[in-house]
């Protein structure tokens, strides 16, 4: 667990189960929401202390997904696969998919967030993904 | 109580003009504009020095472009407007444009709409905020997850989203104005390595270079200065509205253009059922399904029925996008949104030749940007 990840603002690891994203709920509207901000809400606008910091849990449903061939970033190599999730806790998320993801994918399906090594990137460097649960 | 446009007097598109779309090229831009503008000039039948004031809608080109191009039809002091709304800056330029003349501030004016590709950095990646997908995820995903969600929920196949490809193509074939002029059948258009999901690289608007201009009046311009009024086309409605925070956000392009639709057919006091004509921004081929149902010309999922059918063909129920659309007449961002006016303006005269959709009478012009906007601008002929 000593590696470094890619957004530490993002997301942490959990020694409690999956990885947490680092989002806020608006203590006006209830609203949940990422990344983590305090300039304002985008659903009634109160700003401030008003919204809290939380953590979501790296769980969610997968909205849709897509595999993306072309890519001009030397981030990583296409051919990969970008997932758009609902997480349980609210907000949506796109996130890129496990490099182990099953090629059989559903919309619908439970998705569940792994940090795992980008091969494009430093060895010692893991990024948040998200995998079918049962995958897991 | 706010008012809208269609609360002021009646205004009137009098004058439309392009410099074709096509890829980069070392043409100056004030070359592609003046073009337009001079074409727009010569359709309306009036002279440079009348025009009281002009709306720029640039997306790419830097700061104040305006008058470098507009010198060269003659420097008279009109006042100059700078726009920027993304895609939508056409569009936009244009209501501002409207709404001057609707408010009784000028008789005649210019909308006029040029670009040249170039590399700019969107507002939204220097907003503070980091993003988890960074630029993983490019236009082309995230139609192509929007295209991989609708075939989930009506069971369409990449076949119904590459129709959509095939029908603009051929449309644009016919008008010499777009970028794309050759036809291309659903082998062609499918046979090409995906850009992500469904979409391959015929199914993705190309950005390139051009120019659009549209002049407006007011019936005491169109008198004062002897505009032929036969030839003129209303402006019924003028829509603008921007993203909120939907239910389901994934499917907020569509979500935007439905209220922004709505609002904008209830303002013309027009139907689904009553237009003839509609332009709207299909960047990817998957946005075209989605916002014609959402528009309420077809019940959801029926779109790849209908469009298989021939209904939304020029000589169909609706024509929708017989310019080509942004997949085959192109997009150059600022022009955009006015060459929808100017197709629809040649629609609606019956000015439209081989592409011309029989008995046309009203139309729509609708255009989406990055943001997001949405724009929505209703015309009808009415001699």
């Amino acid at each position: 667990m000593s590696d470094r990840l890619e957004h530490p603002t993002l997301y942490e690891a959990s020694d409690a189960g999956p990885p947490v994203l680092l989002g806020h709920r608006c203590g006006q509207c209830g609203l949940a929401g990422f990344p983590r901000q305090s300039l304002g809400c985008e659903d009634c606008g109160a700003g401030g202390d008003i919204l809290k910091p939380i953590t979501l849990v790296a769980r969610g449903k997968l909205v849709s997904f897509a595999v993306v061939h072309r890519h001009v970033g030397k981030d990583i190599a296409a051919p990969f696969i970008m997932g758009e999730i609902t997480l349980d806790d609210g907000p949506l998320i796109r996130c890129t998919l496990s490099a182990e993801t099953p090629g059989a994918l559903m919309i619908g399906q439970s998705v569940l967030g792994v940090l795992e090594h980008n091969p494009a990137a430093d060895a010692s460097v893991r990024e948040l993904r998200f995998k079918p649960e049962q995958a897991l | 109580m706010s008012k809208r446009l269609s609360d002021f007097r009646p205004v009137f598109v009098v004058g439309v003009g392009l410099h074709r779309y096509q890829k980069y090229s070392p043409t100056p831009y004030v070359a592609l504009g003046v073009t337009a503008i001079r074409e727009a000039l010569l359709d309306a039948g009036v002279a440079w020095p009348e025009v009281e004031s002009a709306f720029v809608a640039t997306a790419l080109l830097g700061m104040a472009p305006g008058r470098p191009m507009l010198r060269h039809l003659g420097a008279t002091g009109l006042a100059i407007t700078h726009v920027e709304n993304a895609s939508a800056s056409g569009s936009t330029a244009f209501r501002l444009a409207a709404m001057e003349i609707a408010s009784g501030q000028s008789d005649l004016n210019i909308a006029v709409g040029v670009d040249k590709p170039a590399m700019i950095e969107l507002g939204s990646r220097q907003a503070g905020l980091d993003f988890l997908e960074r630029e993983r995820v490019a236009a082309f995903t995230h139609f192509a997850l929007l295209a991989q969600k609708y075939a989930h929920e009506h069971g369409a196949t990449p076949e119904d989203f590459a129709r959509v490809a095939v029908k603009n193509l051929a449309n644009g074939a016919r008008n010499p104005y777009a970028q794309r002029r050759e036809p291309k059948s659903l082998q062609e258009v499918l046979g090409a390595p995906p850009l992500a999901g469904f979409l391959t690289p015929l199914q993705s608007c190309p950005i390139g270079e051009g120019a659009a201009a549209t002049i407006l009046a007011s019936e005491d311009g169109i008198r004062k200065l002897g505009i032929d009024s036969r030839r003129a086309v209303r402006v019924l409605s003028s829509t603008l509205r921007s993203e909120r925070v939907y239910e389901d956000n994934s499917g907020f392009d569509a979500a935007l253009t439905e209220e922004t639709v709505r609002q904008t057919l209830a303002e013309a006091g027009v139907s689904p059922s009553a237009l003839d004509i509609v332009e709207l921004h299909d960047a990817f081929t998957v946005e075209e399904l989605l916002y014609v149902e959402r528009m309420g010309l077809c019940d959801p999922g029926d779109a790849p029925r209908r469009l298989k059918a021939g209904h939304f063909d020029i000589g169909g129920e609706v024509a929708v996008s017989p310019s080509g659309g942004l997949i085959a007449m192109g997009h150059p961002l600022g022009p955009t949104g006015l060459g929808q006016i100017a197709e629809i303006t040649r629609q609606l005269r019956g000015e439209a030749e081989s592409r011309q959709h029989p008995n046309a009478k009203t139309g729509l012009a609708h255009m989406v940007g990055v943001g997001a906007v949405c724009a929505a601008h209703i015309l009808r002929r009415e001699a």
